[in-house]
């Protein structure tokens, strides 16, 4: 642990910062798991609810920007505070995109018939789970300080890839056998595309986690699963 | 990779019976600037004035250990402390221009060195000086005019072309710019980076956003010890050491 700032104010600055950070990522769960339900319960009184969550998340987000510029200007950061200010930075622009990617989901509800069979939302709904469980551990790793936890979580990614491209598939049988299911199919589709890009980000998270333990960024590429042609 | 210009291996300072600076290793790069930071009395200042021999006037200061200059031994007693002086220049924390003419100022060290013969010739060794030293468009015509009539910053940057006049390979700066505002500073920092080009710069400065704007190479001091030298993008972005850490960062207790 390092020692406490000389100046109280700057000490407290950093925290303050470090806290909105981690209460964006606790909100960012409950959306990506409140986006997730309502998918795959299909329940549609839950969105309005959750397109107001993303408000909160965006908010949260401006207020780090704020806090980020004045702690730039005023303390001009060094070493691991610098690193600290910088990855708070990254860290809730990412946060953002998985808000918004959880909207998304959310908005993808409405159009759905509500007698959507089982085995069709079972993988969605294993794909869900590791991404919120993917989304925990980083977020884990970041208020630990945990490099190796971080690490993990950017190589499960591959994990994520390959059930993307089985819940891809579900999907894409499921609409092949009658032509009728297009329109609510193109919707799960993308809900299963938004979850993979919330995993990307989410690995994005875990490699500012590794560079801010560690002062230097992750060597060589992430390891990547099937994928979809695009 | 640069060649060494000055090394120094288990240098040791004494001021009479106390130690000011504890088996310095330290290397400085040819045409690069390196830049010392640590609290007050950690011996930055004390490393540069060996590079000079300007420990010397202190009558109770002993330096052991080995310091040398493209291997030449800077501490052999037999060693001619002017012509050293000749080739590293110093500049220091208050500008202190001579009360002479701004033209004095610069012409008086290559006039004790010997250079510049005729008049012609100290004419273009000032007037390359202070177009070196960034100071030329303001002062040329009024070179007559004592040097202590300038502003602080344009005082410093005279220091800095009497520094140059006679022709340094090194140029010690011992925190230049603390007496000057923001603009002085800023001048004075873009000079360094100009000047780099032709010479060996060592600045002591207590500004963090200073080291990191002007030098290569960074040394951190704490109570006499060289507790860290790396390049300054990793010491100032990821030490190795957490003295060093705790200094930047401004946690020292």
């Amino acid at each position: 642990m390092s020692n406490e700032h000389t100046v109280k104010s700057y000490e407290e600055e950093l925290q303050f910062l470090k806290d909105s950070l981690i209460k964006m990522g606790s909100l960012t769960e409950s959306q990506l798991s409140d986006a997730m339900d309502a998918v795959i319960k299909v329940d549609k009184d839950s969105i309005d609810k959750i397109i107001k969550s993303d408000e909160e998340i965006n908010k949260f987000r401006s207020k780090i920007d704020t806090q980020i510029m004045n702690l730039l200007v005023k303390r001009a950061p060094m070493a691991i505070d610098l690193r600290e200010t910088i990855s708070s930075l990254k860290i809730s622009q990412d946060l953002e995109r998985i808000g918004d990617l959880s909207k998304s989901n959310a908005k993808k509800v409405k159009p759905l018939p509500l007698d959507l069979p089982d085995e069709l939302l079972g993988n969605l709904k294993r794909l869900g789970e590791l991404v919120m469980k993917q989304l925990n551990d980083v977020l884990d790793s970041y208020v630990n300080k945990n490099f190796d936890k971080a690490k993990e979580v950017w190589e499960k990614d591959e994990q994520v890839d390959d059930l993307t491209y089985i819940a891809m598939e579900s999907v894409i049988d499921f609409l092949s056998k009658d032509k009728k299911n297009l329109d609510f199919s193109t919707h799960l589709i993308f809900a299963t595309k938004n979850l993979e890009r919330a995993g990307d980000h989410i690995t994005n998270i875990a490699e500012t986690v590794c560079y801010l333990v560690k002062g230097e960024y992750l060597k060589g590429s992430r390891p990547k699963g099937k994928v979809i042609q695009e | 990779m640069s060649n060494v210009k000055i090394k120094s291996k288990n240098l040791n300072v004494y001021y009479g019976d106390k130690q000011a600076l504890f088996d310095v290793n330290l290397d400085l790069n040819e045409k690069e600037v390196t830049a010392l930071i640590g609290p007050s009395g950690c011996g930055k200042s004390t490393f540069i004035r060996c590079i000079n021999r300007m420990n010397d006037v202190i009558d109770i200061c002993k330096v052991t250990g080995n310091i040398e200059m493209d291997g030449m031994n800077i501490n052999d007693k037999d060693l001619d402390v002017v012509s050293l002086r000749e080739r590293v220049g110093m500049v220091f924390q208050k500008p202190n221009p001579f009360p002479k003419s701004i033209y004095d100022n610069i012409s008086y060290g290559p006039k004790i060195h010997g250079k510049g013969e005729t008049k012609n010739e100290l004419d273009q060794i000032v007037e390359n000086s202070l177009k070196k030293s960034a100071l030329w468009e303001e002062v040329k015509d009024r070179l007559d005019e004592p040097g202590t009539s300038l502003s602080g910053g344009q005082q410093q940057r005279l220091c800095i072309a009497r520094a140059i006049s006679v022709n340094p390979e090194v140029i010690l700066m011992d925190e230049p710019c603390s007496a000057l505002d923001p603009i002085a500073t800023a001048k004075i920092e873009e000079l360094i980076d100009e000047l780099k080009k032709t010479y060996t710069i060592v600045i002591v400065t207590h500004s963090m956003a200073q080291a990191v704007r002007v030098s290569q190479k960074t040394g951190f001091f704490h109570l006499g010890k060289l507790i860290e030298v790396g390049k300054t993008e990793k010491i100032f972005k990821n030490p190795d050491n957490k003295m060093t850490q705790d200094y930047i960062t401004g946690r020292f207790g």
